[in-house]
């Protein structure tokens, strides 16, 4: 826990505890939290939702949520007590001496004011009235420190994208030169690309300045290539602090080893058990195949969301095709056709022969029961109106697949002990009673309950807490592996994919820019795209290179050249999945 | 890497909900409020005692009150109140114990009979309005396309057209109508806040996960509409139809101060306009203008404080202050 | 004006036309459906009552004409549709043979300005007090006063204002029972005649005030706890900005969007809340030239007040609609999406 430093202290907490009184007693949000951050330095907080890592850092700039205060100890900014001054001494030192990047980057600036004008207004509440050329020179400055033309202050911010968003926080958060940055989980609404982006912005514009910075995160990849030092902390308690070497190569607490090894590599071990697993089913109808797109796209207006592809998936090996992209790939679009949801713009898609947007209600009916799906928000699957077990029960009467009540009861049972939760105790309760995870769970129990042939898994971990993913994809999994359903799972994540799956096919702008077998897709890109995805994953490995603020500059000018190319790079096939993009010559066998 | 699967696997649950109790409190701990069912909402609960009240009054007053009292003529001329005294030095009778009005009639019989008349015109205007509104804003949401373009543009444009004048033509054309009959026209304008309402809130739900699932689960468009959907919108229903209520009286009272609306069926807007009409503001009659007045002011006051209750029961953000 | 997309005019600027042209059709439909045509009935009284008038046969003759009663349906209709767009309303029967329109004319400027008046006030009053109610600085005794107030706010106009008729004019007697202004003023560009109107406009003013702020306070209430837990304003407290600048410039200037988008829903019930109040107070505005109308049973006057009213909303509607980009930098984009 002994950290070697030479700067100069720009933040103590000493022994520092929160407390939030409810009507249920006192809640101890943080205990006893003691820790130095010094010039220069970047100290990463890491932790899961509720550990207490966001509360600390508002408590630094005297910002906590109502009824919440510090109970006990000492925040000391350079030599100011921070807990000592009065409010208008607090809000001069806001932004001036502590500056805040909050985690919502998407709602974060005034939506009815120019960008220029809320960087102007916070000079002025600090420095009285400037120049107005000062100011615009200076709003000018601050957006090219972060790598923004100037021209960007003359827009509202719902003409910046994301990445945009979060660089003028960050050009805000920088403009009067702070001792201390407090960056709350700065990238988490970003895709990858944009996520190494901001992070180098971040890191060179503090590094400039030379103020300290604490990065809030729960993820440790991240923290590996972007902090010097890492304090963990869990349920309101510091568990481990030390350089960021010292505590990936060598985690002492049980909690840091978790964290780390939560984190999906390519490459490395999988965290799914190979061992295990009954012989799959054969549960194919024929010789149709089970899922085939048949020169398949989709526009909406002007904007192509999908461009034309075939494919065919026949089911007599359940599989797990993964479709990778970023957001506006067009894989959620493909998600919704499979589903019948969005009918396609030109061609058809065929279940089991049948084309699903030209169904009767009985085959409707029958294609309902064999495809199901597992959607990312756990939390607005389930009708708040009722007992979660509605969602179970429903479908499974509704397909005539209960003999009875008891029946539908046991089935239930057996379904909830399959993926690990206790029935007893989930059955009865209502959706907001339940965690994120248990309801995603509850999700994976209602499709193995109903044992369709195909499952539609878009997104399903990315809105679960990092120790909860493998767990749940572990149990997706074994819906393949035991129960022999086939499978897509959409993802952003490549890491999981790369595990999970039996083949990949990587999205780009409704493009497949690159597919095939995982181990040659993910373990070895060759299109420039999936290259430039995979090196923007951030890893828990110190020594690996993450590329510089210049190098991600140039990505993403590679980024927008790369939408215009169409080219698909095939790296092989499977057996049993068919590949082809119509109207070109260079197709897989 | 196997080992952590399963430790995982254990520690999950727990971790997660202790970060789910923690979050909570951070947030949020206005939340937490002494009664866990938000439907015992004070102003709600007052709301519906003072309404009930008023219904009683209507209600119970025909069976121990002298109705007839009603007609022209049956009681001495602007008598004031029991224990009052009128400009004509008159003392207030036990037998009339609200005093009496200009033309003969006893105001304590008028206000039994006009105040359920009242009620009437509101909630049956009200309902008809409020099941045009489900119907259309769910066809509107639910078919979509040029459906839902010709629901919404007329909602749009029907919304800004003040009811009061079209019936005001309406009845200055027709001369006399039945109660029923003004409800059923000031229903003609009641149906597009709830059009637009449900509208906007189906199209949402249409996009949620909950309905999704039940697509995927087989279920039928009529089984999401009443029994995914529905049961959602319940608060928002009541508070509409609430809203609705008070609107509709509003608008049928002014009708009857207008001198339109039944010309023979005592309501509280006909006392009203009986009143102004005989100078009564003047003479200070002041309890034959000024207890109906206060009557409908209490009703409204109740309908205000129901939809304020059943605001807060559907969002729960309200709740604090 | 020329950020606005044209897509958001035109869509506006159907939605008026529709408005106007349905209210004309209904307020023409319905009297043909009622057992006795009001527009013969009309002529009947006009004929009795302008026998006094010279040249009376000639100008019901015309009228007939003009009206077509003679012609089909259809034409009727739309020589009906023709006249209502250049404000021709006929002849009024009680006061024959004045046009409908001069009437309104005279009628119109009275409550132009009363609804003026009594509605931007209650908008800024109302928004004022929901956004301070909700403020964490406000002084506690507000958020216990500023509720109590709200009890009012449910009550009609109408009813507010035999209040304070009551209380300030019968009792009191510190201001003008009815009227527009007094009888011992005559109406021109004098400081005698403003008092007098000033006097006049004060009650039926408050009375509308009085009760319908609170509608506007109550749904600033609820937008400003929205807007408070926005991301925008917290980090605009971790930028370090005074209180006041952010209670204006981030969270009010936010919250007031929907507020303009319900003011234009809500005008049309304010506009029928004012007729009412003029009624009550017969203020010499377009209330007691309708109500006055409905005594007499004089159809064209009704029609004609009718029509110029629910134009009136929709205009205001329309201006709304119109100025509402020019606050919000976002109606680029909703449009677009819209389109």
């Amino acid at each position: 826990m002994i950290v070697e430093n030479t700067g100069k202290v720009v933040l103590t907490l000493k022994d520092v505890s929160i407390d939030f009184p409810t009507s249920g007693g006192l809640v101890h949000a943080v205990r006893g939290l003691s820790l130095a951050i010094h010039e220069g330095r970047r100290v990463g907080f890491i932790g899961e939702s509720g550990s207490g890592k966001t509360t600390t850092a508002l408590a630094v700039m005297q910002m906590l949520a109502a009824p919440g205060f510090v109970s006990n100890g000492e925040i000391q900014l350079g030599d100011t007590d921070i807990l000592k001054l009065n409010e208008e001494e607090m809000r001069k030192t806001r932004l001036r001496r502590v500056s805040y990047i909050p985690q919502g980057a998407m709602n974060s600036l005034n939506p009815v004011m120019r960008i220029e004008n809320q960087i102007w207004d916070a000079i002025i509440a600090h420095e009285g009235n400037v120049p107005k050329a000062e100011l615009k020179r200076r709003s000018d400055s601050c957006l090219e420190s972060v790598g923004l033309p100037a021209r960007t202050g003359r827009l509202y911010p719902h003409e910046l994208s994301g990445g945009m968003k979060q660089r003028v926080c960050i050009a805000l958060g920088v403009s009067l030169n702070p001792e201390l940055i407090i960056a709350d989980e700065p990238t988490s609404a970003l895709d990858v690309v944009t996520q190494r982006h901001v992070m180098q912005t971040l890191k060179e514009v503090q590094s400039k300045i030379g103020s300290g910075l604490i990065l809030i995160g729960h993820d440790m990849g991240l923290m590996a290539q972007s902090v010097d030092e890492l304090a963990v902390l869990k349920d309101g308690e510091l568990v481990e602090h030390g350089t960021v070497r010292q505590i990936i190569e060598n985690p002492k607490h049980p909690y840091t080893k978790q964290l780390i090894s939560s984190v999906p590599l390519v490459g490395g071990d999988s965290f799914l058990d190979d061992s295990i697993g009954a012989p799959p089913v054969n549960r194919s109808a024929g010789s149709e195949p089970l899922l085939e797109f048949d020169n398949v796209s989709k526009t909406y207006g002007d904007v192509t969301a999908l461009h034309p592809m075939s494919f065919s998936l026949d089911g007599e090996v359940p599989k797990i095709i993964s479709i990778v992209g970023q957001s506006g790939s067009g894989k959620s679009t493909m998600g919704g056709m499979m589903l019948g949801f969005t009918p396609p713009s030109t061609g058809r898609v065929m279940f089991e022969g049948a084309d699903i947007n030209r169904m009767n209600p009985s085959a409707s009916l029958e294609f309902r029961k064999n495809v199901q799906a597992v959607f990312q928000d756990p939390y607005a699957c389930f009708n708040p109106f009722y007992r979660v077990d509605h969602a179970l029960k429903f479908p499974f009467k509704r397909f005539g697949l209960s003999q009875s009540e008891n029946h539908t009861e046991e089935k239930m049972f057996e379904a909830c002990t399959a993926v690990g939760l206790d029935p007893s105790q989930v059955l009865r309760r209502y959706p907001h009673q339940l965690s994120g995870g248990q309801r995603q769970r509850l999700i994976v129990a209602r499709a193995l309950m109903l044992s369709p042939k195909l499952l539609i898994a878009d997104e399903p971990v990315s809105m679960v807490d990092a120790s909860l993913r493998a767990t749940i994809l572990k149990n997706i999994y074994d819906l393949k592996d035991q129960y022999g359903i086939s499978i897509l799972y959409i993802t952003h994540d490549l890491a999981t994919a790369y595990h999970v799956s039996d083949y990949v096919i990587v999205l780009y702008h409704g493009h497949i820019a690159e597919a095939g077998p995982p181990k040659e897709v993910i373990g070895n890109p060759q299109h420039p795209y999936t290259q430039l995805l995979i090196d923007s994953i951030p890893w828990p490995d110190v020594n690996r290179s993450w590329g510089t603020s210049a190098s991600a500059d140039e990505d993403t000018r590679t980024l927008a050249e790369l939408s215009r190319n169409t080219q698909t790079v095939f790296r092989g096939a499977v057996p049993g999945f068919d590949l082809t993009i119509p109207g070109r010559l260079e197709n897989a066998a | 890497m196997t080992d952590t699967t399963q430790s995982s696997n254990q520690t999950g649950p727990t971790v997660d909900s202790a970060a789910a109790g923690v979050v909570d409190t951070s947030m949020a701990s206005g939340r937490f409020n002494r009664f866990d069912n938000p439907w015992l909402n004070p102003k709600l609960i007052w709301g519906v005692c003072i309404l009930g009240g008023i219904l009683l009054l209507g209600v119970i007053g025909q069976f121990i009150w002298n109705t007839e009292l009603v007609f022209t003529g049956s009681t001495p001329l602007k008598l004031p109140p029991f224990g009052f005294e009128n400009l004509r030095r008159q003392e207030g009778l036990a037998e009339f114990p609200l005093g009496t009005d200009g033309a003969g009639r006893d105001l304590l019989a008028l206000l039994i009979v006009g105040t359920p008349n009242t009620l009437m015109i509101g909630a049956v205007a009200s309902l008809i309005g409020m099941s045009t509104g489900i119907f259309l804003g769910f066809s509107a949401g639910f078919i979509g396309g040029r459906v839902d373009d010709v629901i919404r543009i007329f909602s749009d444009v029907m919304i800004t057209i003040p009811p009061l004048l079209i019936l005001v033509v309406f009845q200055s054309a027709f001369g006399d109508v039945s109660l029923f009959m003004m409800a059923v026209l000031i229903a003609g304008f009641m149906w597009q806040s709830p059009t637009r309402l449900i509208r906007a809130q189906v199209l949402s739900m249409r996009e949620s996960g909950y309905v999704k699932m039940a697509q995927l689960s087989g279920a039928s468009t009529m089984h999401i509409m009443f029994r995914e959907m529905m049961p959602n919108l319940i608060p928002y229903l009541f508070g509409s139809f609430i809203a609705n209520v008070t609107t509709a009286i509003v608008t049928a009272v002014g009708l009857e101060v207008l001198g339109l609306g039944p010309q023979r069926i005592p309501t509280l807007g006909r006392i009203i306009y009986d009143a102004i009409n005989s100078g009564a503001l003047i003479q200070n009659l002041w309890w034959w203008w000024g207890l109906p007045t206060a009557l409908l002011a209490i009703m409204f006051i109740a309908l205000l404080l129901v939809n304020l209750g059943l605001d807060e029961v559907s969002n729960p953000r309200l709740r604090k202050m | 004006m020329g950020g606005i997309p044209r897509d958001y005019i035109i869509n506006r600027a159907i939605t008026f036309v529709l408005t106007v042209w349905i209210a004309a059709t209904l307020i023409w439909i319905i009297p043909r459906l009622s057992p006795v045509d009001p527009a013969e009935v009309m002529l009947g009284r006009m004929a009795s009552g302008g026998a006094f008038v010279e040249g009376s046969d000639q100008i019901l003759e015309q009228l007939r004409e003009r009206f077509g009663l003679n012609e089909p349906l259809w034409v009727q209709y739309l020589l009906y549709l023709r006249s209502i767009i250049t404000f021709d309303f006929g002849l009024s029967a009680a006061s024959f043979p004045t046009p409908v329109s001069s009437l309104i004319a005279v009628a119109l400027p009275w409550t132009i300005g009363l609804m003026l008046l009594s509605v931007i006030i209650t908008f800024i009053i109302g928004n004022a007090l929901g956004a301070f109610m909700v403020w964490e600085r406000t002084p506690r005794i507000w958020k216990v006063v500023i509720p109590t107030l709200m009890i009012f706010t449910s009550v009609p106009p109408i009813l507010s204002g035999l209040l304070l008729m009551w209380v300030f004019a019968v009792q009191l007697r510190a201001l003008p029972l009815t009227g527009s202004y007094g009888l011992d003023v005559v109406p021109e560009w004098s400081l005698d005649f403003a008092m007098s109107v000033v006097e006049h406009g004060t009650l039926p003013a408050l009375s509308i005030i009085l009760v319908t702020f609170g509608f506007w306070t109550l749904g600033m209430r609820g937008l400003m706890i929205t807007v408070q837990g926005e991301d925008y304003v917290n980090l605009a407290k971790a930028k370090g900005l005074r209180p006041r600048y952010i209670l204006y410039k981030y969270m009010v200037r936010n919250a007031i969007l929907p507020q303009v988008t319900a003011f234009a829903l809500k005008i049309g019930l304010l506009v029928s809340g004012q007729i009412l109040v003029e009624r009550i107070f017969s203020y010499n505005g377009m209330g007691k030239l309708l109500y006055d109308a409905i005594l007499d049973q004089d159809f064209a006057v009704i029609q004609g007040v009718s029509f110029i009213i629910i134009l009136m909303t929709a205009v205001s509607v329309l201006l709304v609609d119109l100025l509402y980009p020019l606050i919000d930098p976002r109606i680029r984009q909703s449009a677009e999406r819209v389109a």
